[in-house]
């Protein structure tokens, strides 16, 4: 990897918002392959990110600067690409269920899917299963993604499910669940494709609904 | 000494001298549907009128066996009376705010009569009601947020971790600084109105923020804290805080309200010599999705830890069977 790669992963890693611009801004200058800007160096930054996440070297406030600093140097190299931006790895539609405003979690999730170089569609929060299953059949995602922070509201999850399957979706998409009272157990009761306890175990479960591990 | 609920509380609280059994106790809301039906009184009108918040505190107690009674069962009072427009939900949902106040971190206006102010007057009077109906028989706890949990409520969660990540110490320490009073001045006012023990809630939770967080932010306000809030008083923090046992130890408390993910055992052993341990029965898993066996496990397993008052570990979620609450309780009386 070249120097001005490894410069940016590490700000990236480091969460070195102020610098990020213009590191990558030499790293174009320097002639770097686009493409490797961003996966080796913002994507696979957020990769370790993730992993230092999981094994609690770092915690929510360094994870938010991280995905922020990614952000930074992502919006200085989308101009510059042919065609609409970064090639997608797929589309992930991620929304936190009906009778629930918790997001904290669900907002992680997003990022580390961003970063991770996949096209994500933030529906918010308190969705209705109607609601949730027009939006699939709407922008037809390659996975669907359920946040529930609170045993009041897990239960939406099922019927989001039951209502894809109502309105002969639910092969079309792949649903993972998440948030804290949620579990395998309950994933596998209603009928979802997975379960990630954390940012990190979605974005390899995302990796693994589309075969990309 | 006389095996009286509100005796075995507060001997467990200091880690005094045991009765005939633990105590079952609950620092956070017991409240759930059958509960509500048993009583005849629901959500919402029991975080907004004083009479039927009591009443539902009370129901705990006599209904269910719990040893104290605890009459706040939402977040939001000292959030209500600072600003937030808050939401008090409904019979199957809990409050929750739609707004931050304090997002750009301007300077926290605290009303000079913000104990007046009805989300936090209601509290203060309900724990009168309380008084008369059980003081001495049964132990009080009063709750307040503290300033970690307000700051959340007024700047938003991610926008706060946000400034947490991007060292913006000084916003956060004013704002922690601005809201400490808030917490102070109700949980003195909550032990005038009659609470025997103070259950301070404040969210540095493992699931959010590192140890040295709390312990560059909210250790020395907790200290300071402890120092001048006479009365009992114990630390609710959820998720897994393995990592910063020691540090709640470190920082006065009396007691620790903590969640299944921290090992009761790993707990006893590494703080049980200097605080009171309350918990830590399962909520998601256990009590809403088990049955009374599966409760009585994990209640046995804490009691054998050497948890000191048995409890679920937070607010148990809404729709919990009544009947899981009473095998808790059930599982205390077998003795120690």
């Amino acid at each position: 990897m070249s120097d001005h790669i490894a410069t940016v992963k590490k700000a990236v890693v480091d969460g070195r918002h102020t610098e990020i611009e213009t590191l990558v801004q030499r790293a174009i200058d320097n002639k770097a392959d686009l493409d490797t800007i961003i996966n080796e160096a913002l994507i696979g930054a957020m990769e370790i990110v993730g992993q230092r996440f999981a094994a609690n070297e770092i915690f929510v406030p360094e994870m938010l600067v991280s995905a922020l600093t990614m952000k930074k140097g992502l919006a200085l190299i989308k101009p510059l690409l042919k065609g609409d931006g970064p090639e997608s790895k797929g589309c992930i539609l991620i929304l936190t269920v009906k009778g629930d405003l918790h997001d904290i979690g669900k907002n992680l999730v997003a990022m580390m899917l961003e970063g991770a170089g996949f096209n994500v569609l933030d529906l918010g929060v308190d969705l209705s299963a109607e609601k949730v299953v027009s939006k699939v059949e709407e922008l037809k995602p390659d996975i669907l993604a359920l946040s529930a922070l609170l045993t009041t509201t897990m239960p939406e999850m099922e019927k989001v499910i039951r209502t894809l399957e109502s309105r002969g979706l639910r092969d079309s998409v792949k649903v993972m669940i998440g948030g804290a009272p949620v579990d395998s157990k309950f994933a596998d009761k209603i009928g979802a494709d997975g379960y990630g306890k954390d940012a990190g175990e979605a974005v390899q479960l995302a990796k693994k609904f589309l075969h990309l591990n | 000494m006389k095996s009286t609920p509100y005796n075995l509380v507060m001997s467990a609280l200091y880690k005094g001298e045991k009765g005939s059994r633990p105590p079952a106790g609950n620092p956070t809301s017991i409240v759930c549907h059958d509960l509500m039906d048993a009583c005849g009184v629901s959500f919402p009108q029991a975080h907004v009128d004083a009479n039927a918040m009591a009443e539902l505190a009370l129901a705990g107690h006599e209904t269910i066996g719990f040893d104290t009674v605890m009459p706040e069962y939402s977040v939001h009072q000292e959030a209500a009376a600072l600003g937030c427009e808050v939401d008090w939900g409904s019979r199957d949902r809990m409050p929750d705010s739609r707004n931050f106040p304090y997002a750009d971190f301007s300077d926290v206006v605290v009303p000079e009569n913000i104990l007046e102010k009805p989300s936090m007057r209601v509290v203060l009077d309900a724990l009168s009601i309380l008084r008369r109906h059980v003081g001495g028989r049964a132990a009080i706890v009063g709750k307040v947020m503290g300033p970690w949990t307000l700051a959340y409520h007024m700047a938003g969660t991610q926008n706060l971790l946000l400034h947490v990540g991007l060292g913006e110490k000084d916003k956060i320490n004013k704002m922690l600084r601005q809201l400490m009073p808030v917490t102070t001045a109700f949980a003195r006012a909550q032990f005038q109105a009659g609470a025997d023990i103070m259950v301070l809630a404040d969210h540095a939770t493992g699931n959010l923020v590192g140890p040295y967080h709390y312990e560059e932010y909210l250790l020395p306000i907790h200290q300071e804290m402890t120092a001048t809030i006479e009365g009992p008083l114990i630390l609710h923090v959820c998720g897994n805080c393995m990592d910063r046992l020691e540090l709640f130890a470190d920082a006065g408390f009396d007691g620790y309200h903590f969640e299944w993910q921290v090992d009761a055992k790993a707990a006893v052993e590494r703080i049980g010599h200097r605080m009171c341990l309350v918990g830590n029965v399962n909520n998601a898993q256990t009590l809403f999705q088990g049955g009374p066996e599966e409760v009585r496990k994990q209640a046995r397993y804490a009691v054998e830890a050497g948890v000191n008052i048995i409890a679920p570990e937070c607010a148990i979620p809404l729709a919990t069977p009544m009947n899981n609450l009473k095998a808790l309780v059930a599982a205390v009386h077998e003795g120690y």
